[in-house]
């Protein structure tokens, strides 16, 4: 066996020997990786968080907006080159930590790392600010006054999952309102947040104090209570109850951004549905599936087909079915935990089970039980699938019925891949919204989200910032005062 | 095969000595070719397998029905009207739907509790006062487990053997008398009941400062763990505050594993070590597999736990559980659940969805 070490982390101002370190091992196939991951003291936590603070006040909120584009420019263009020996590192360690197959991991870093290049980040701040100037001096106000943007001192991410990358989402928008962040990595992806922010430390030495990366067993109170004390806004990712625990220990001053675990959804429309067109949508469809194993929380569950078109809801599922076992040859499934196998074991056999006593139900799947297709003619439940390429296609008169049979689940709604005529998707769009989904997109780009895409429908900038407004009265008193006054 | 044959076959296997690798199968093979026959629901999931009686030649290839399941189809070879006795699963997960097993006889599940009960519990003892932590089976009828302590009460219960488990919870004050009693007495003392009936009395022995040191011949049973309850302890941590509260060796705190699902339980000889080995009886046969493919895991590796019990006559002999395990020498180790109930992504999971939906 090849035995290879990392340690995960990054803690400014403190020293390898003297934190505490715990072992998490990864083990595929003939290679076995032990990630050190940082077990800090009560008091070395305080300690970071005061560097990171401090250092967040002294140098960060100095730079414009402008100049942190252009650095975190320079990391993604590091992390963008094939050669660059973090990326190498990346393609390497991070297949084997996830299970992710590795050209999946490294076709997804590409996609995912060019929504973070210099004009895509100028986007992310436009997004939420027409005048992005507001967050490097107070500008002029329509109402009257000035104002200016102030991002938090300390931001605290509770990361969590095993999407590689998906720290970067929070940490540059955090860092775009120039904050202190502080984020802890989950057990199952521990590396890439590290990495990142000694890349950055890397490139401008600046900014080495701005970031810190710890880790600690999730739900451990201890030191989410110490960091949560001096944190302005609070970012956390997890299933409800982990947040809902969260919350109890953020303290009432501070903000509270909880991102819960949340359901995709396909829908395809009868003009998608000809011969010609609908094996690209399977193929889309069953990419979607297969991307990071369903992993993410725009990753689609269940798909909704129209009846009365050439190609029918049974046939289409037919084809994903075809595609996922296409997608197998290619990018083979990650090994699964026995508890991930037991999900994937309970939908299939709750399929099974249903086939075997309701007509127009329907099970498809590979023997070794690498993706699963349920087809559901007739019943009218909707609940997520097993995960891990195990998806259920539901036929429908109209996809109107779709959007009625997904709106009582409002609060886990999030993405709908849509395949539709222009007119369909602005009509299914308004519906949508209505139900509570956020996001619509392709077919096929469910789990890559746009540059300055709105996370569950929020403002990733605008929620981590305060306003500073200097009134218009402010302003016409002090005229009173000035020294040319008449 | 007639009813009565089977039940006939089974009760005289049961009443056996040991069976065979060849006498088990034997049975089994024909327990399958009944419920093949007269359990419809079971007929078509088996024959969705491609399993016939025709291919079907060995014990291990009898189709295991996943224990969700038993919520869906109604498997029973006699139609289920004809049932004196229905088994209902407590409904915790799934949305409140049940598993039910139907019984048109309880002679064979007696036998087969009767007979493992002696060898593992009584461990020779013909009877011994019990205490017992669980409510009645009038209270109950649908418990397998109310049944089952009725059955232990009924069979090996001394005189003077009673339930300290009512509507408004532990009966304390009988309890400490009970304790008192078998001190001052010396007769052997039995507590047997939930896991989690356990827990509230050590919390209530705690509370009032009183230990006991049970005399020799005592023993405790308990079963089902802590799984959704307010307060969960390690199996080690369990047994000592047992053993050292009630004075009761750890060797003889039994655990029992049992399911709705099937007519015999599993036991460990005692906890000296944790987690401790269980095996079954017998007419009892486990294996640990994959639970996609339902193979064999190889020795030693961790699966979930298929079990083969030719007492389940009138349902189907053999289940798929959601319960890890891991073979070991003289049976298994049980690791808790594999349902899929911790998330690794961000993206929503089934049993989170079945949490929010119910509320």
């Amino acid at each position: 066996m090849i035995a290879v070490d990392e340690r995960a982390g990054y803690l400014p101002g403190l020293t390898t020997d003297e934190v505490a370190w715990r072992t998490l091992t990864f083990r595929r196939a003939n290679r076995t990786l032990d990630v050190a991951v940082p077990v800090l003291s009560d008091a070395q936590i305080d300690q970071v968080t005061k560097r990171v603070r401090d250092a967040s006040r002294a140098y960060l909120k100095t730079l414009t907006v402008a100049q942190i584009i252009a650095i975190i420019e320079r990391a993604i263009a590091r992390l963008l080159d094939r050669d660059d020996p973090w990326r190498r590192k990346m393609e390497d360690l991070l297949p084997l930590v996830t299970g992710y197959d590795s050209e999946m991991v490294r076709l997804g870093l590409t996609g995912y790392l060019k929504t973070f290049r210099g004009p895509e980040l100028r986007k992310f701040v436009a997004e939420d600010f027409a005048n992005p100037q507001i967050l490097d001096d107070f500008q002029p106000m329509p109402k009257g006054g000035f104002a200016k943007a102030f991002g938090p001192d300390l931001l605290v991410h509770i990361w969590a999952g095993n999407v590689p990358g998906l720290p970067l989402w929070s940490l540059i928008s955090g860092l775009l309102v120039k904050a202190g962040n502080i984020g802890k990595v989950s057990s199952a992806e521990p590396l890439f947040a590290g990495w990142f922010a000694e890349l950055l430390a890397e490139i401008e030495p600046r900014l080495a104090d701005c970031v810190a990366v710890l880790w600690w067993k999730g739900g451990d109170q201890a030191p989410e209570r110490a960091l949560f004390n001096r944190a302005d806004v609070v970012l956390a990712y997890g299933g409800n109850d982990a947040l809902e625990e969260i919350r109890g220990r953020v303290p009432v001053t501070a903000r509270y951004l909880p991102f819960g675990h949340k359901i995709g959804v396909g829908m395809v429309a009868r003009a998608a549905l000809d011969t010609q067109k609908a094996w690209a949508v399977a193929h889309r469809a069953a990419y979607d599936i297969a991307r990071y194993d369903q992993q993410g929380c725009y990753s689609p569950q269940a798909f909704f087909v129209e009846r009365g078109a050439g190609i029918s809801p049974r046939e289409f599922a037919g084809y994903v079915a075809h595609e996922l076992a296409c997608f197998e040859q290619k990018f083979p499934r990650r090994d699964l935990s026995l508890d991930e196998a037991g999900s994937v074991a309970a939908f299939r056999h709750g399929e099974e089970m249903k086939a075997t006593s309701q007509p127009g139900r329907e099970l498809m799947g590979d023997e070794a039980g690498a993706w699963s297709v349920a087809f559901v003619e007739d019943a009218d439940d909707f609940a997520p699938s097993g995960l891990n390429r195990t998806v259920r296609i539901y036929a429908v008169d109209r996809l109107d019925d779709a959007v009625a049979r997904i709106a009582p689940f409002k609060p886990f709604l999030q993405t709908v891949g849509i395949a539709a005529a222009p007119d369909e998707l602005h009509r299914l769009g308004a519906l949508l919204g209505a139900a509570g989904v956020t996001r619509i997109c392709a077919i096929g780009a469910m789990s890559a989200p746009e540059a300055g895409w709105h996370h569950d429908g929020r403002f990733n900038l605008l929620d981590l910032i305060t306003m500073t407004e200097i009134d218009s009265s402010a302003e016409t008193a002090a005229d009173g005062f000035a020294r040319y006054v008449d | 095969m007639t009813e009565a044959r089977i039940i006939e076959q089974v009760l005289a296997l049961i009443a056996a000595e040991d069976a065979s690798e060849a006498a088990f199968n034997r049975l089994a093979l024909d327990l399958f070719a009944y419920q093949f026959e007269n359990n419809i629901p079971y007929r078509r999931f088996a024959t969705g397998r491609a399993k016939t009686v025709r291919t079907v030649k060995d014990w291990r290839d009898i189709p295991a029905v996943p224990i969700s399941a038993f919520k869906d189809l109604t498997l029973s070879c006699r139609p289920p009207e004809d049932a004196v006795r229905v088994f209902m699963t407590s409904g915790t997960t799934q949305g409140g739907v049940r598993g039910k097993s139907h019984h048109p006889t309880l002679a064979v599940y007696d036998a087969s509790m009767i007979r493992n009960f002696g060898q593992r519990v009584m461990q020779g003892r013909d009877r011994i006062r019990m205490g017992i932590l669980f409510p009645t089976e009038d209270a109950m009828p649908n418990s397998s487990l109310a049944h089952y302590l009725a059955l232990a009460v009924e069979t090996f219960g001394a005189d003077g053997s009673h339930y300290l488990l009512d509507e408004s919870g532990l009966d304390s004050a009988r309890l400490f008398a009970e304790l008192a009693r078998a001190e001052a007495t010396g007769e052997p003392y039995g507590l047997l009941g939930a896991s989690y009936s356990f827990v509230h009395l050590l919390d209530d022995m705690q509370r009032q400062g009183r230990t006991a040191a049970l005399p020799d011949g005592s023993l405790i049973m308990d079963t089902g763990g802590f799984k959704g309850q307010s307060r969960e302890l390690e199996a080690e941590d369990f047994y000592h505050l047992l053993s050292s509260r009630l004075g009761v060796p750890k060797r003889r705190c039994i655990n029992m594993y049992g399911m709705t699902e099937l007519s015999t339980q599993f036991y460990d000889w005692g906890n000296d070590t944790s987690p401790s080995v269980k095996s079954g009886p017998h007419w009892i046969r486990s294996r640990v597999v994959n639970p996609l493919t339902g193979d064999d895991v190889p020795r030693g590796a961790v699966g979930v736990l298929a079990h083969c019990d030719l007492a389940h006559f009138n349902v189907v002999s053999t289940i798929l559980t959601e319960d890890a395990g891991i073979e070991v020498e003289g049976g298994f180790v049980l690791l808790g659940r594999a349902d899929g109930a911790e998330a690794k992504g961000c993206s929503m999971a089934v049993e989170e969805f079945l949490k929010a939906a119910q509320g």
